[in-house]
């Protein structure tokens, strides 16, 4: 029976472990939103961006790189290997090309991708659509929030 | 997962509590017109919100929702008479019209003016598209009637069916727009369900069990879409819709009828599922109303004069296991309806959030409780009214569509996800 009396007796150790998490800036106007969102507490995140130069390869290639907010290059393929999820993080206008690599990556591995686009609430229709495009063959998940601060509040429930 | 005290804002609804304020910004549905078929039928108890009421219809047809209790010495006015355009105590013949003011007093003088000093708490009940509707919220506040499409069509287009559910409503609400569960929990009623089967968009969700989502805000909630593969390349995509605070559609299928749910709650611990089918521009066949009455769809079956599900946590939901083994059911449990609120309620009377692990998938439920948050801030706050309440909000449609891979949902499917009377909805 589930009564509220029963909930007494349900078993209270933990049921799940800490999931590591890559959090990544795929263009520049995200990349400020990702170095505040990394100023807060996490349990097992790293955050990385794509700085000029990482997709020297071009979005169809194989592997490439993301830099650490600490300006550390590290490759794509490492960074992904060691993540359980990743979250993709774009502004509207159509720059996240390295969503591909990521994507790639991801899709080698089954790791879960989640793709937000952050500052819509002011972008234009065509602007949030060339960035969807970008990021929807990549991801399980796209999320268009007119709030950022709903990137932390997803990250708190999904125990990042 | 949320913090406990964020658990306890959404799940809280009792009157001084912000949750409660939220769902008091709105008209919510109270009761079914049939309820209270004709004049001066009986009284009807209704615990809304966390308030015991009692609902009568007057000599005149006028509908009234107001304190239980008697004012003189608590007794439950369901015990009461309802004649000549009010509703008299048994214990001693105090009177109550159907704004709780107090008519007559038989042990006081008349003259004495003593009955127009007391009076219950009232809220406004008006019937709309089958359904009688309350605003319990601040009086200089209330919004206009709402305006659902499946209460302004004609009589004939739409129905209302209600059950109790023994969770509280987040919980059944995070339900109708978790579209991920569908594929699995209903996957056996998809074509067997004579208000679901038939359409090509059922082969489409059977054939592909991982969709991909997208959500993204809407002015009164959410829209949540569904992809899954299709031919040529194309996308299938399921668009549901959220207003706030709880009211879902889900896609329609094929030629079916458009059906959704509003989840209420009655107290913490317990909700009324509201479940509407309609057809924007046709008559309901005799056939498909049979069907509702029966159960099927998204209604259930009620134990005889009451609106509790008659599989029910007392009797384990008639759980047939050999259903299950054998694929005709997913869980053992018979019916959408029912195979959803047996696992809501499985979950306890308030499920512990602080426990549970989400994943990307669960994106349309983490969004919703960010913006019903976000809502009661604002309204506590600022005295903000919350999303939902505009009638514009209101005027919604869920939809299922084919589109190019290219096309975002928002964009392909904008008229479609708009009520517009005469106008038949998008479905696959």
């Amino acid at each position: 029976m589930t009564t509220a009396a029963e909930l007494r007796f349900r078993v209270q150790a933990p049921n799940s472990k800490a999931r590591t998490t890559s959090v990544i800036a795929l263009d520049a106007p995200s990349e400020a939103f990702v170095r505040r969102l990394s100023g807060d507490r996490w349990n097992h995140a790293t955050f990385l961006r794509a700085a000029p130069g990482d997709l020297d390869a071009g979005p169809e290639a194989d592997d490439g790189w993301l830099t650490t907010l600490g300006d550390r290059r590290t490759r794509i393929r490492d960074e992904v290997n060691a993540a359980d999820q990743v979250i993709m993080v774009a502004a509207p206008g159509g720059h996240a090309e390295v969503a591909a690599v990521v994507g790639r990556a991801c899709s080698r591995k089954r790791v879960t991708t989640t793709a937000l686009i952050v500052g819509a609430a002011d972008a234009s229709d065509r602007d949030i659509s060339t960035t969807l495009a970008q990021l929807r063959p990549w991801s399980l998940m796209v999320v268009i929030a007119n709030s950022d601060d709903y990137v932390s509040d997803m990250m708190t429930a999904l125990r990042v | 997962m949320l913090r406990k005290e964020q658990n306890d804002l959404l799940t809280q609804t009792g009157p001084g509590t912000p949750g409660g304020r939220l769902f008091r910004s709105y008209w919510v549905p109270a009761l079914l017109a049939e309820e209270l078929p004709e004049n001066d039928c009986p009284p009807v108890r209704v615990k809304l919100l966390s308030e015991r009421l009692i609902a009568f219809r007057d000599t005149d047809g006028r509908y009234g929702l107001m304190d239980e209790f008697c004012a003189h010495r608590g007794v439950s006015l369901w015990f009461g008479r309802n004649e000549e355009c009010g509703l008299r105590c048994p214990y001693h013949g105090w009177k109550y019209d159907v704004t709780g003011q107090c008519l007559d007093v038989p042990s006081e003088p008349e003259a004495s003016g003593f009955a127009r000093k007391i009076k219950l708490k009232s809220y406004p009940l008006v019937e709309r598209g089958g359904v009688l509707w309350t605003y319990m919220g601040d009086p200089a506040a209330q919004p206009p009637l709402p305006e659902w499409e499946f209460i302004m069509v004609p009589a004939s287009h739409t129905y209302t069916s209600k059950r109790v559910q023994e969770s509280n409503w987040l919980q059944a609400m995070e339900g109708g727009i978790d579209s991920s569960h569908v594929s699995f929990l209903h996957r056996g009623d998809l074509n067997s369900d004579p208000l679901f089967k038939g359409a090509k968009g059922n082969q489409y969700n059977l054939s592909d069990a991982r969709p991909v989502f997208e959500v993204v805000e809407s002015p009164g909630g959410l829209y949540i879409g569904a992809r899954r593969n299709a031919e040529d390349g194309k996308y299938y995509w399921r668009i549901t819709q959220w207003v706030m605070p709880s009211f879902t559609m889900i896609a329609p299928r094929g030629h079916h009828a458009v059906h959704g749910h509003f989840w209420i709650p009655i107290d913490d611990e317990n909700c009324w599922a509201w479940s509407f089918d309609y057809h924007p521009v046709r008559e309901l066949t005799a056939a498909e109303l049979s069907a509702m009455r029966d159960g099927k769809g998204i209604h259930v079956r009620c134990e005889p004069g009451t609106y509790r599900p008659l599989a029910n946590k007392d009797n384990d939901y008639l759980i047939d296991r050999a259903a299950q083994k054998a694929g005709r059911t997913f869980s053992g449990v018979e019916g959408i309806g029912m195979q959803d609120a047996s696992l809501q309620e499985s979950m306890g009377p308030i499920v512990d959030r602080t426990k549970e692990n989400l994943v990307s998938t669960d994106n349309g439920i983490i969004m919703a409780r960010h913006r019903l948050l976000r809502a009661v801030r604002a309204l506590v706050d600022k005295g903000i009214a919350p999303p939902g309440v505009d009638l514009e909000h209101q005027k919604v449609r869920s939809a299922a569509v084919v589109l190019p891979p290219d096309q975002p949902f928002q964009d392909g499917a904008r008229e479609a996800m708009i009520a517009r009377p005469s106008v038949a909805p998008a479905s696959v």
